[in-house]
């Protein structure tokens, strides 16, 4: 037929073998891209004896940290709302050159070694530390305690919350304020019943990432605050000491953290992500 | 008037500031109960006016005054939410979260009044805008028109001094645009305060101001009520907007004038030293040939541009003197006339009007 002979004339067969090799040189990469992410998952998945992931989950570790997981990590999410949304708020809506020198500063903790963080906190908190100096006169020590838990999540999990609740405060449309504003709403008025109702998926979205984050935590808390069981040793410190003592609890307290992971990410992609 | 021992009841203001490229220099003054229609071009600094005066940007120089009392000047600011002012902007920008009746009730809660005077309150004032049955809606729910019917009576329930709606009607349809012109111009015949009306739109300005201000390039060029900026147009913007030729000249007594451009016009109103020219474009009549007789002024043009409106035709008409010409469909097609075509163009010398410039 007249058009099959076009066709040949247009795709002559170096051009198939061209495509072929590009597929294959593109497609191999990225084929082993996707097992370095996939096959650890399948691995916990398949390695994991599930018969006694109800025994093991009951073990009596287990329970004490997360008790001490979920309190700090909600504690965490809590700071971050009230201390993280008027930071946001600012950032959103100031040019200043110093709002952009705050937002670098923000990222340090997305990007600093985790240890490096902790190591920070000790030289703040500290018995000699910047701030601890002043606390110590009073009886007051936060390393290695599970206020310093929470200091340690809340540093590495608010940059994540403000970031994602500045970048919808950055959406609202500034014309909205001006209109508030001649309506005689004052600023703070206008960002609680206005500002925050309208980028509530934005704080919920921030919510989840920085709780994710909290609850994933584990270098700067196990050098912050150390390993103590129910005082300081949430579920990620547990599981790095239960590989060395019963794996298979280890295994098992991995695949709870895995599912609470991917419960969340299903939460956040049919609400406010897409 | 002496600016300074102005003290009544309207506005009285002189707004300059600079914003981006622009220095905005613009003195506005209204008695309670006025229109004040602004026209200008898009950055000319008609928005920065409005702003200025809600209380957004601040002033670098002048004074707002509003009812008798300072709201700005040199060393005094006070910030929109304690001023009199309302403020609509082309898009209603309702509140999207709230239902049209918290939307209005908004500005009196917000001012200290209780939640049930105030619901009553935004209830009146969306009956007055005919929208009474739609006071649960969210924005997203009602039709363009009725959120700017709304955000109409949302601006107005605080019984502002002074109204500024910028551009109001330029983000609906043709349709929904002339309902809700005349449904604004009925509400604003019972506001008792002063308002400021931005719009590019001419037939806005003439259906809804009593009093007309251009802005171009940050400066006042004309000031008038409708008919006077209609009949004698004082810049090459306000010629555009009401539709006429107009041409900065020099004139005679014997009736001749020579424009800027150095095209010669020939006028039974002669002026003597600078003037204005213009000339309607429904005046111009087009003919293939020389023609001869009564009309004083002939010109042999080019078209430069040909556009159709309802059943006439614009067309620009480029040579001695430039020109547009409104003429008839049948005429279009008659004498050929399309873009590259030459043509003469005729004026009779009584349709020619001059004033000082």
């Amino acid at each position: 037929m007249v058009s099959a002979r076009r066709d040949a004339r247009v795709a002559p067969p170096m051009r198939y073998a061209a495509r072929w090799r590009s597929r294959v040189v593109l497609g191999v990469p990225a084929a082993v891209a996707l097992l370095l992410l996939v096959v650890p998952l399948v691995a916990l998945l398949v390695q994991a004896d599930w018969s006694r992931i109800p025994s093991d989950l009951a073990t009596p570790t287990v329970l004490p940290a997360l008790r001490l997981s979920l309190t700090t990590t909600s504690i965490t999410a809590a700071l971050c709302l009230l201390l993280g949304t008027p930071l946001a708020w600012f950032l959103a809506r100031s040019d200043h050159p110093a709002t952009s020198w705050a937002r670098a500063l923000l990222t340090v903790p997305l990007v600093l070694p985790p240890v490096v963080g902790g190591v920070a906190l000790l030289l703040t908190w500290g018995r000699n530390g910047l701030l601890g100096q002043y606390l110590t006169p009073f009886g007051i020590q936060i390393p290695f305690t599970t206020v310093a838990v929470v200091l340690a999540e809340t540093f590495v999990a608010m940059p994540y919350y403000v970031l994602a609740v500045e970048g919808a405060m950055r959406g609202l449309d500034p014309r909205l304020e001006s209109v508030a504003r001649t309506l005689g709403a004052s600023d703070l008025r206008y960002l609680c019943t206005v500002g925050i109702p309208l980028v509530l998926p934005g704080i919920a979205g921030g919510l989840a990432l920085a709780w994710a984050r909290a609850l994933g935590e584990f270098g700067a808390t196990i050098t912050f605050a150390g390993n103590f069981q129910g005082r300081t040793q949430t579920l990620p410190l547990l599981v790095y000491v239960e590989l060395e003592r019963d794996p298979q609890v280890a295994i098992s307290i991995s695949i709870m953290l895995l599912a609470v992971s991917v419960l969340l990410l299903g939460v956040l992609r049919g609400r406010w992500l897409r | 008037m002496s600016v300074t021992t102005f003290s009544g009841p309207g506005l009285d203001s002189r707004v300059a500031l600079a914003r981006g490229a622009i220095e905005v220099d613009v003195s506005l003054t209204a008695e309670p109960g006025q229109v004040i229609g602004i026209l200008g071009p898009n950055g000319g600094g008609k928005t920065t006016t409005v702003l200025a005066l809600a209380g957004v940007l601040r002033l670098e120089r002048g004074h707002v005054r509003v009812a008798g009392q300072l709201w700005a000047d040199d060393t005094h600011h006070l910030e929109p939410e304690q001023r009199g002012v309302g403020l609509m902007l082309a898009d209603s920008l309702l509140f999207p979260h709230l239902r049209a009746l918290d939307n209005v009730a908004y500005g009196p809660r917000s001012r200290g009044v209780g939640r049930s005077a105030a619901r009553a309150r935004a209830h009146t004032e969306l009956e007055r805008v005919g929208l009474g049955d739609l006071a649960g809606a969210r924005p997203a729910e009602l039709s363009s028109g009725q959120q700017a019917r709304v955000a109409l009576a949302r601006a107005l329930a605080t019984d502002p001094a002074l109204l500024l709606l910028d551009e109001p009607l330029s983000a609906l349809d043709p349709d929904t645009r002339a309902r809700t012109r005349s449904d604004l111009a009925t509400r604003l015949a019972a506001y008792r305060g002063v308002t400021v009306l931005v719009t590019h739109d001419p037939l806005d300005a003439l259906t809804l101001a009593d009093h007309l201000v251009f802005i171009e390039d940050g400066r006042v060029t004309q000031t008038g009520t409708p008919s006077e900026v209609l009949r004698e147009p004082r810049s090459p913007y306000v010629g555009t907007v009401v539709g006429l030729n107009l041409y900065a000249a020099q004139g005679d007594s014997h009736g001749h004038v020579e424009t800027a451009d150095g095209g010669r016009i020939v006028t039974t109103s002669p002026t003597e030293g600078s003037v204005w020219a213009t000339i309607p474009p429904t005046a111009v009549s087009l003919h293939a040939h020389e023609p001869e007789g009564s009309p004083r002024n002939t010109w042999r043009m080019r078209i430069s541009s040909v556009t159709m409106q309802g059943q006439s035709a614009r067309i620009g008409l480029v040579g001695d003197v430039p020109l547009t010409a409104e003429v008839t469909l049948e005429s279009v097609a008659a004498l050929g006339l399309r873009v590259g075509a030459e043509v003469w163009a005729a004026v009779k010398a009584t349709e020619v009007r001059t004033y000082p410039r």
